[in-house]
C-alpha cells in the first residue's frame, strides 16, 4: 500500500522528464516539416532584409 | 492608394475575421479591408497620406491578433513557430492525459472493489496536480480565444469549449478539496488533447492551402546578384532591377524576375507557377520565369521585365484581388457555426436546469457531455477545409484559383466554349510569306510586321518574334482585339491583321497579292496590302484527350474562333468537336455565350485572356491561358499556367468532387449533432466519450476534405 506513495511521485518525475524531452525536441527543430526547410534554404542564400 | 496583403495569426473563425476587419476599418484612411479566415490573410487598401501600414498593424494587434508579413523569413518563421507551439501543446496534453488516466482509472474501480479513502484522496490530488499545468499550458489558446469573443460580445466556437473546460475543472477541484463527489480530470486532459489535435489538423490544412499561392510570394528573394559589364556582381534589391540588367543566379537560387537565359544550358523548377513538377530544361535564349528555381548550374540571364510587370507580380495581383470575394457558401457556414455555439450554450443551460430538478448528482456530468459533444468545429470547417484542399489540388494541376467562387461555378457548368487560337491550338503557328506587293522584299515585310506586333500577345506575334529587329521603332502602336494591330514604323503608318481590317484603310484595294490562303494575315499601309502571310496552327497534343474528357464529364463542347471557316473546321474535326463557330469576333462570342445562358445553360469559357476578356467575364466560369504581365488583366476566375487543356478537365472533375465533399461534410456535421446531443443531454454519454466523439467528428471532416487535394481524374 505504501508503494503508491512512492510510485505516484515517481510517475510525476517521469512525465516531467518526458515533457521536457519533447519540448526540447520540438524546439530544436526535429519536427519541422521539410516544406519550411525548403523555404529557408532558398532564403538563406540572401541575407534577409524585411521587404517593404 | 496603397495596398498590402499580410497574414493574421491567431484567427479561428469568421468572428475573429470580423473583429480584425472592424478594427482595421476603424483606422483613419483605410478604404477597403477583406479578411479571409480560412487562409488567415488580410488585404487592405488605404490612402497613402492618411494611414500607414504601421497604424494598421497596431490596430490588428489591439484587436488581439498578430499581423505577420507575407514575404521573406518572417513569414516562414512565424509559420514554423505556430506549428511548433501547437506540437508542444499536443505533446504536453497527451502526456498529461495518459498519466491522469492512470491515476483516475483506479478511482473508477472504487464502486466494485472499494478503496481506502486516503488513497482515493491522494489519487485525486495527483490528478489535480497533473491537470493544472495541462489546463494552463495546452488549454491557453482556447481560453484566450473565448476571452476575446466574450470581450467583444460575440460567441465563437471557443466559448462552449472554454465553458466546458472551466466547469469540469472547477467542479473537480471543488470536489477534491471537499473530499466527496466526482472528479473529471481525465475528461479535462483528454478534451484538451483531442481538441488540440483537431486544431493541429486544421492548421496543417490552412498552411497547406497557403503554400500553393503564397509560396509564390514567399520564395521571391528580397535581393538579387546583378552583374556589371566587367562581370563583377553586386547585391541589389529585386525592385531596382531594370530591363536588360544581367543577373547571376546560383544553383538552387530563385530567379527573381522574368528574363532570357544567356548561359548555354540550365534547368528550372517552375512547379509553383505551372504545376509542372519536373525541372524544365533551358537553353540559351529560353525564357525564365521569375519565382522559379534554378536547378541547374549557376546561370547568367538578361532581365526582360521589371518586378512590377513580371509574371509573378501579375499572378500575385490577381490572387490578391481574388481575396476580395469570399466563397458565399463558406462564410454562410461560419455564421451558422456562430449561431450554433449560442444554441449549444443555451442547450447546456437547459440540460443543467433539468438535471438539477431530476438528479443533481448527474447535473455536471450531463451538462459537460452536452458542451463537449457538440462540435461547431466540424460545421465551420466543413466547407473552408474543402475549398482550401481543392485550391491546392488545382494548383498541382497548374490551375490557379483567382476568384474564390470560381470553384463552385466551375463545378456547375454544363457547356464549355473553347477559343481556338492559343487555346486549343498551341498558338506557335508557323508563318509563311504567301504573296508580296510589287517591289517588296519578304524580309522587309516580315521585319515591319514583327515590329508592329512586338508588344502583342497574339499567336501571330509569337510566330513573328524571330524576325524582330530592335532598331525599328514603332510609334502610336495599338492593338484592336479581334482585328489586328496598327502603328507607325519609320514614319509610315501600317496595319497588320485580317485582310479586311488592313484593307479598310487602304485606298487601292485592287493590288492585293494573289494566292491568299484562308488563314492569312495581311500587312498593309495607306496604299493597300503589301504582303500576306499564311499561318498554320496545329491543335495541342493533349487537346483531343481533353475534349473527350469534357464530353465524358457530360459537357457540351463548342469551338468558337475568329478564324476562317476552313481553319476552324479543320481543327474541330481533328478533335472530334461537332459544334463549331467560325469568324466570331469578341462581341459575337459574347453574344453567343449570353444566348446560351438565356437558354438556362451554364457556360465555361476557356480563352487566352486578352482577346476574350469580355467573354471570360460574362461566362459562368472562365479559365484564361495567360503568360507574362497580361495575367493581371485577365478577367478569368481560373488561370491555366501550363497550357494543358487536359488539366482543365481534371480541374473541373476536382471542383465537382469538392462540391460533393463539402455537401457530405455539412450533412455529416448535421447528422452527428442531431444524434449525439440528445444522448448527451439524457446523461447516456459520459464526458470522455463525448470528447472522443467530438474530435472524431472534426477529424472526419478534415480528412474527408483532404481527399480533394489530390486532383481527380477527368
Amino acid at each position: 500500500m505504501n508503494s503508491v506513495y512512492i510510485l505516484i511521485p515517481l510517475g510525476f518525475v517521469l512525465v516531467a522528464a518526458a515533457a521536457a524531452a519533447l519540448l526540447w525536441a520540438v524546439d530544436s527543430g526535429q519536427y519541422d516539416g521539410d516544406v519550411e526547410e525548403d523555404g529557408r534554404i532558398a532564403l538563406e542564400e540572401d541575407e534577409i532584409a524585411p521587404r517593404q | 492608394m496603397s495596398h498590402a496583403v499580410f497574414n493574421v495569426a491567431g484567427m479561428r473563425c469568421a468572428n475573429c475575421a470580423a473583429a480584425v476587419e472592424r478594427a482595421v476599418r476603424a483606422v483613419d484612411g483605410v478604404t477597403a479591408v477583406t479578411i479571409n479566415a480560412a487562409s488567415s490573410r488580410a488585404c487592405v487598401d488605404w490612402e497613402a497620406g492618411r494611414a500607414g501600414l504601421r497604424k494598421i498593424f497596431d490596430a490588428v494587434r489591439k484587436s488581439g491578433f498578430e499581423p505577420l508579413p507575407l514575404a521573406g523569413a518572417a513569414a516562414v518563421d512565424a509559420r514554423c513557430m505556430e506549428k511548433r507551439a501547437a506540437l508542444k501543446r499536443i505533446g504536453v496534453a497527451g502526456l498529461g492525459m495518459m498519466q491522469t488516466m492512470m491515476f483516475v482509472y483506479a478511482l473508477y474501480a472504487t464502486g466494485t472493489h472499494g478503496i481506502d479513502t486516503a488513497i482515493a484522496q491522494y489519487l485525486k490530488l495527483a490528478g489535480l496536480l497533473l491537470t493544472t499545468p495541462v489546463m494552463i499550458y495546452s488549454g491557453a489558446p482556447f481560453f484566450a480565444a473565448a476571452f476575446r469573443d466574450v470581450r467583444r460580445k460575440s460567441i465563437g466556437m471557443d466559448v462552449p469549449v472554454a465553458a466546458a473546460l472551466t466547469l469540469a475543472y472547477v467542479a473537480s477541484v471543488v470536489n477534491t478539496l471537499r473530499g466527496s463527489g466526482d472528479v473529471y480530470f481525465d475528461s479535462v486532459t483528454m478534451f484538451i488533447f483531442l481538441l488540440s489535435l483537431g486544431r493541429f489538423a486544421e492548421l496543417s490544412v490552412r498552411q497547406g492551402s497557403m503554400s500553393a499561392t503564397e509560396a509564390l510570394a514567399r520564395t521571391l528573394p528580397p535581393t538579387a546578384l546583378r552583374m556589371d559589364s566587367r562581370g563583377r556582381t553586386e547585391r541589389v534589391r529585386v525592385e531596382s532591377l531594370e530591363i536588360d540588367d544581367r543577373v547571376m543566379v546560383p544553383n538552387g537560387g530563385v530567379i527573381p524576375v522574368d528574363g532570357v537565359l544567356e548561359s548555354p544550358q540550365s534547368s528550372a523548377d517552375e512547379s509553383l507557377l505551372t504545376g509542372e513538377s519536373r525541372p524544365v530544361t533551358k537553353g540559351e535564349g529560353d525564357r525564365l520565369i521569375g519565382g522559379s528555381i534554378n536547378t541547374g548550374p549557376a546561370v547568367r540571364y538578361r532581365v526582360t521585365s521589371r518586378l512590377g510587370d513580371s509574371t509573378l507580380a501579375g499572378i500575385m495581383a490577381l490572387l490578391a484581388r481574388g481575396e476580395a470575394e469570399r466563397p458565399a457558401m463558406a462564410s454562410a457556414a461560419n455564421r451558422a457555426a456562430s449561431v450554433f455555439s449560442v444554441v449549444t450554450l443555451a442547450t447546456a443551460c437547459g440540460v443543467a436546469l433539468a438535471w438539477a430538478c431530476i438528479d443533481p448528482s448527474r447535473m455536471i456530468s450531463a451538462t459537460l457531455a452536452v458542451l463537449v459533444v457538440t462540435c461547431p468545429c466540424a460545421l465551420s470547417l466543413a466547407t473552408p477545409a474543402v475549398f482550401a484542399a481543392a485550391t491546392t489540388g488545382l494548383a498541382r494541376l497548374g490551375l490557379l484559383v483567382a476568384r474564390p467562387d470560381s470553384l463552385e461555378r466551375l463545378a456547375r457548368v454544363d457547356t464549355i466554349v473553347l477559343d481556338k487560337t492559343g487555346t486549343v491550338t498551341s498558338g506557335c503557328a508557323t508563318l509563311r510569306v504567301n504573296g508580296l506587293g510589287h517591289g517588296w522584299q519578304a524580309d522587309t515585310a516580315l521585319r515591319i510586321a514583327a515590329a508592329l506586333d512586338r508588344h502583342s500577345a497574339h499567336p501571330v506575334a509569337k510566330a513573328l518574334a524571330v524576325y524582330d529587329d530592335p532598331s525599328l521603332h514603332v510609334d502610336e502602336g495599338r492593338e484592336i482585339p479581334g482585328h489586328g494591330v496598327e502603328g507607325t514604323v519609320a514614319g509610315q503608318w501600317w496595319r497588320l491583321g485580317k485582310p479586311d481590317f488592313v484593307r479598310s484603310k487602304g485606298s487601292s484595294a485592287g493590288e492585293v497579292p494573289t494566292c491568299r490562303g484562308e488563314d492569312s494575315v495581311a500587312l498593309g499601309n495607306a496604299q493597300g496590302i503589301v504582303a500576306t502571310f499564311d499561318m498554320r496552327d496545329e491543335a495541342r497534343p493533349d487537346a483531343a484527350a481533353a475534349v473527350e474528357a469534357f464530353e465524358r464529364l457530360g459537357l457540351r463542347v463548342i469551338l468558337a474562333s475568329g478564324d476562317s471557316q476552313e481553319a476552324v473546321r479543320r481543327v474541330a474535326s481533328s478533335l472530334g468537336i461537332a459544334t463549331w463557330l467560325a469568324r466570331m469576333n469578341p462581341e459575337e462570342k459574347l453574344g453567343f455565350v449570353r444566348e446560351q445562358q438565356s437558354h438556362g445553360r451554364r457556360v465555361a469559357m476557356i480563352g487566352d485572356g486578352i482577346n476574350d476578356g469580355p467573354v471570360l467575364a460574362a461566362a459562368d466560369a472562365s479559365c484564361a491561358i495567360a503568360q507574362g504581365a497580361a495575367i493581371a488583366q485577365a478577367s478569368a476566375g481560373l488561370l491555366l499556367m501550363n497550357e494543358s487543356l487536359a488539366a482543365v478537365a481534371r480541374g473541373l472533375a476536382t471542383a465537382r468532387r469538392a462540391l460533393r465533399v463539402a455537401k457530405q461534410n455539412l450533412a455529416w456535421a448535421l447528422v452527428y449533432n442531431v444524434i449525439m446531443v440528445p444522448l448527451a443531454a439524457l446523461g447516456v454519454l459520459p464526458p470522455w466519450v463525448a470528447a472522443a466523439g467530438m474530435s472524431t467528428s472534426s477529424l472526419a471532416v478534415m480528412l474527408n476534405a483532404a481527399r480533394v487535394a489530390r486532383p481527380a481524374q477527368a
